[in-house]
């Protein structure tokens, strides 16, 4: 029997999801290997679990809670995709603004019957055994963990920059043009796609490493004279949710 | 059209490609260590000095560099002992007796056994030290006579943790070495040693330090006191052999991991002489 | 000596006819700045550039690339090398690089030959450039005595004029075997004349003045120097600004290090076994299994860098591990700078 996958999405643009339906060319060497099954229609079967579940979205609503709790209990192994499940993503920019200021502003008169919460990782909630962070999440990451779940072995996430990634692109470094990347800090692993194309890594992969973060405080302002709240502002983007960890 | 000899390449061939050896026989030593016996495809003797190493291959996984735990004067098959710590030594542990894995070696430099003909031989072994102490210490019984006295101090963390207890007991009745074992953390049914691996010195019979050759093989942590214990009773720096410990990617000293300072473990080493290493920074921190 | 005296159109005329059986990698301007491309047309090359941002490095040791592709199936064991040997020629290399790339043959061919490095390297032609002057500011290939190459090209090529609107004469040396043949089978450009040797002795003269000193001492004395700095607080308080993004390592033209990994296809029962580049400022690089780091803070990491480029990479292979490209230098967005670490160590000293 085919190992079972499943995709599901909280509170997101549901791109993660997508993105998966962009790798054109392995998808039939996927649904090979495995089958993807409904979520709601496999959940209802009681004896049918999931091999690898996919979530992609923050935990922004009681709703999620629930609907978070309720996958983790049908997956073997819960992976969270892309920026919102891995570190509550832009979603949780709300986090830092008045609860009833961006309800009605985002609902109008109708914000009472939509309850929400501070928005969080899936983390923050379930055991997750993998993160495939990035916004949208990376698909040769998708396909690189597909893999190495399927044949047995462990796997992880890189530990460097997107600078190594960046360099191996052949790009001009963007601070040569005077633009201010996140690339120093920002997980590698997307291969430097923005970069790539010419726009400044957002660090939508999250942080590197506290040291990184640590060093950007001391040479942004003291080297590139740029205020510590430009930087937080920047970080906050991807990352509001983290941001206690923040210099 | 060449600034450089252009390699034969008629025959492609790739110094990064493995060659096939079967499981013989795989034993669990530990919860964390298997035993594997080995024959390379092709059937003929590994040909390795004690010391050496072998990067293993899992073909899909990866490729980790591993202590030969087992003496050429075996020539048959060789062995290795694995800690499951990783990724390519988890799936490692999974496999069978029959199925082939990946061999490249013997690589680096092992023990100059030439150098230790007639001398006394004091090996000292901590933890998982004990697997390349292993393929020095049966050379050393297959060849007694070529060698003066014989003493072995071997140290666990606890009596689980000890590995080949086979040949422990083995070694403990062989009147050709003279075998002491220790662990750090006794239970309730050990009757042996307890205590740090330095306190079975006193164990020993009085040293000649001109005729005596040391080996130093375990943890960092033990080698400063071990080293401090041996240079006490005034045996040279260049009469202690020691074998670190890094995490080669390329065995053949290019890729620059195992780098200590300007040594490329992978080539000079495993296996130095104290007096080389002590001017070597990091190379036990 | 000179060998020959070439003009430039008539050297690119012989680059165009090269270009049918090699693959031609050379400067072409992109984004104010110049990189080593593979061009179709020679027109593209801009021989007068000043600088590359990267070396032609990545054309012998690629970024990441395929080791052996192997099949693993019902205990079938399969490896098949995979080794690129296509004809290329570099046109247009400076000292600097020609130095690293004579490090580069040394390091992957001493003791086990590296045969993935050296099949490129054996089928690549190079076209040397020299550098009258100093390229741009920061560098200071002459302070490590890299700014000019004696061996490690096929033919080099010295501007002897150039009238600053694309007209150069090159004085042209060969290295090889093959540059020789390559100049004398086409019979281009002339025999140089007494003038010629004259007007090569005044360039030699020129150039020794066109390069500023960056540091206060003989590079020769910086093994020594280092061996002094070990313990210098230098090393935590420069790496306190570090990024460990490696950025450093990956645009050196001298760092060879690199990772290995497998890569499996979706059959799950064949792949491809690859290395890509690596870097000894990645946190992760002295990690062994067991999770201890060898090297697990910056400062120890700098510390490594700067010895392996001033004094490990010299003792070893008896070749300077620093052209003075200034890469590093440029690379690093947190302004950490190789050339301040020398001038500061030998300060404290």
């Amino acid at each position: 029997m085919k190992p079972k996958i499943a995709v599901f999405s909280l509170t997101s643009c549901e791109g993660c999801s997508l993105a998966i339906l962009e790798l054109e060319n392995q998808l039939l060497d996927i649904l090979g290997a495995v089958e993807i099954v409904n979520f709601r229609e496999a959940m209802t079967e009681r004896d049918c679990d999931i091999d690898i579940g996919f979530v992609d979205g923050a935990v922004s609503t009681p709703t999620d809670v629930e609907e978070i709790k309720e996958m983790r209990e049908h997956c073997k192994a819960l992976v969270a995709i892309g920026a919102c499940a891995c570190q509550g993503g832009i979603n949780s920019l709300k986090n830092h603004q008045n609860e009833d200021d961006y309800r009605s502003y985002v609902y109008g008169d109708g914000a009472k019957h939509f309850p929400t919460i501070k928005a969080q990782p899936i983390s923050a909630f379930v055991e997750v055994e993998y993160e495939l962070p990035g916004c949208p999440m990376v698909k040769e990451e998708f396909l690189a963990l597909v893999k190495a779940v399927l044949s047995g072995q462990q796997w992880a996430l890189p530990q460097t920059s997107v600078c190594v990634e960046c360099k191996k692109q052949g790009n001009l470094c963007l601070y040569e043009k005077g633009i201010i990347c996140l690339g120093p800090v920002t997980l590698a692993g997307c291969g430097a796609i923005c970069p790539t194309f010419g726009s400044k890594c957002e660090g939508c992969r999250g942080l590197a490493s506290d040291e990184a973060l640590q060093a950007a405080s001391i040479n942004l302002r003291e080297q590139y004279d740029i205020p510590l709240e430009n930087i937080l502002a920047d970080l906050r983007f991807y990352g509001a949710y983290q941001e206690k960890s923040l210099p | 059209m060449t600034t450089l000899e252009n390699p034969q390449l008629n025959q492609p061939s790739s110094i990064y490609v493995p060659e096939p050896a079967e499981i013989i026989k795989m034993a669990k030593l530990t919860e964390m260590e298997m035993h594997y016996e080995l024959r390379l495809a092709d059937g003929r003797p590994l040909g390795q000095d004690p010391g050496q190493f072998v990067q293993v291959s899992l073909l899909g996984v990866g490729e980790c560099p591993i202590s030969l735990c087992s003496s050429p004067t075996r020539p048959e098959t060789f062995e290795l002992c694995i800690r499951r710590v990783g990724k390519v030594t988890e799936c490692l542990h999974r496999l069978s007796e029959g199925d082939t894995i990946g061999i490249r070696g013997p690589l680096g430099h092992g023990f100059d056994v030439n150098e230790m003909h007639g001398k006394d031989i004091l090996i000292v072994a901590g933890g998982l030290g004990i697997a390349p102490a292993r393929s020095l210490i049966q050379y050393i019984l297959d060849e007694r006579e070529r060698f003066g006295r014989f003493f072995l101090l071997y140290g666990g963390r606890t009596p689980q943790e000890l590995l080949f207890k086979d040949d422990v007991v083995r070694w403990r009745e062989n009147p050709d070495v003279d075998f002491h074992v220790t662990v750090d953390q006794p239970d309730s049914g050990w009757r042996g040693k307890s205590g740090v691996v330095t306190t079975l010195f006193r164990e020993l019979p009085k040293l000649d330090p001109n005729e005596t050759l040391a080996v130093i093989i375990g943890p960092p942590i033990m080698f400063k006191f071990v080293v401090l214990e041996i240079l006490s009773r005034r045996i040279p720096q260049t009469s202690i052999y020691c074998s670190l410990e890094r995490q080669m990617k390329c065995g053949v000293g290019k890729c620059g991991h195992c780098q200590v300072n300007n040594i490329y473990v992978c080539q000079e080493g495993p296996v130095f002489k104290y007096a080389q290493l002590k001017a070597l920074r990091e190379s036990v921190e | 000596m000179l060998d020959r005296i070439v003009e430039k159109n008539e050297l690119l005329e012989l680059v165009d006819e090269l270009s049918r059986e090699r693959t031609i990698i050379g400067p072409v301007p992109r984004e104010e700045h110049y990189f080593y491309e593979a061009v179709k047309n020679v027109r593209e090359l801009d021989l007068g550039f000043n600088y590359c941002v990267y070396s032609p490095k990545a054309f012998l040791f690629p970024p990441t690339e395929t080791l052996f592709r192997f099949e693993a199936q019902d205990g079938s064991f399969g490896a098949t090398p995979v080794l690129e040997d296509r004809p290329q020629a570099f046109v247009g290399v400076h000292p600097c690089d020609i130095n690293a790339i004579r490090l580069l043959d040394r390091a992957f061919s001493r003791d086990h030959a590296d045969e993935h490095y050296l099949s490129r390297r054996g089928a690549t032609f190079i076209i040397g450039i020299d550098c009258p002057k100093a390229c741009i500011e920061g560098v200071f290939c002459v302070d490590m005595k890299s700014n000019n190459a004696e061996e490690g090209f096929d033919i080099m090529c010295y501007p002897l004029e150039d009238d600053g609107k694309g007209q150069v004469v090159y004085g042209v040396m060969f290295g090889t075997k093959a540059g020789r043949e390559w100049i004398l089978y086409h019979q281009a450009g002339r025999a140089p004349s007494v003038k010629d040797e004259r007007d090569f002795k005044q360039y030699q003269r020129q150039k020794e003045q066109a390069f500023p000193r960056s540091i206060p001492y003989d590079v020769d004395t910086l093994p020594d120097l280092l061996e002094r700095s070990y313990d210098s607080l230098l090393w935590e308080a420069t790496a306190r600004r570090c990024y460990s993004c490696g950025s450093c390592n990956l645009s050196c033209p001298t760092c060879y290090c690199f990772d290995v990994y497998d890569e499996l296809d979706m059959t799950l029962t064949s792949g491809e076994r690859k290395r890509e580049w690596d870097g000894c400022q990645l946190p992760g690089f002295a990690l062994v299994a067991g999770d201890h780091n060898f090297r697990g803070k910056a400062a120890s990491r700098l510390r490594h860098r700067i010895y392996r480029k001033g004094k490990w990479v010299r003792e070893r292979e008896g070749i300077s591990g620093c052209v003075g490209c200034a890469r590093c230098d440029r690379a690093c967005t947190a302004k950490i700078s190789s050339i301040e670490i020398y001038n500061q160590l030998a300060e404290e000293v």
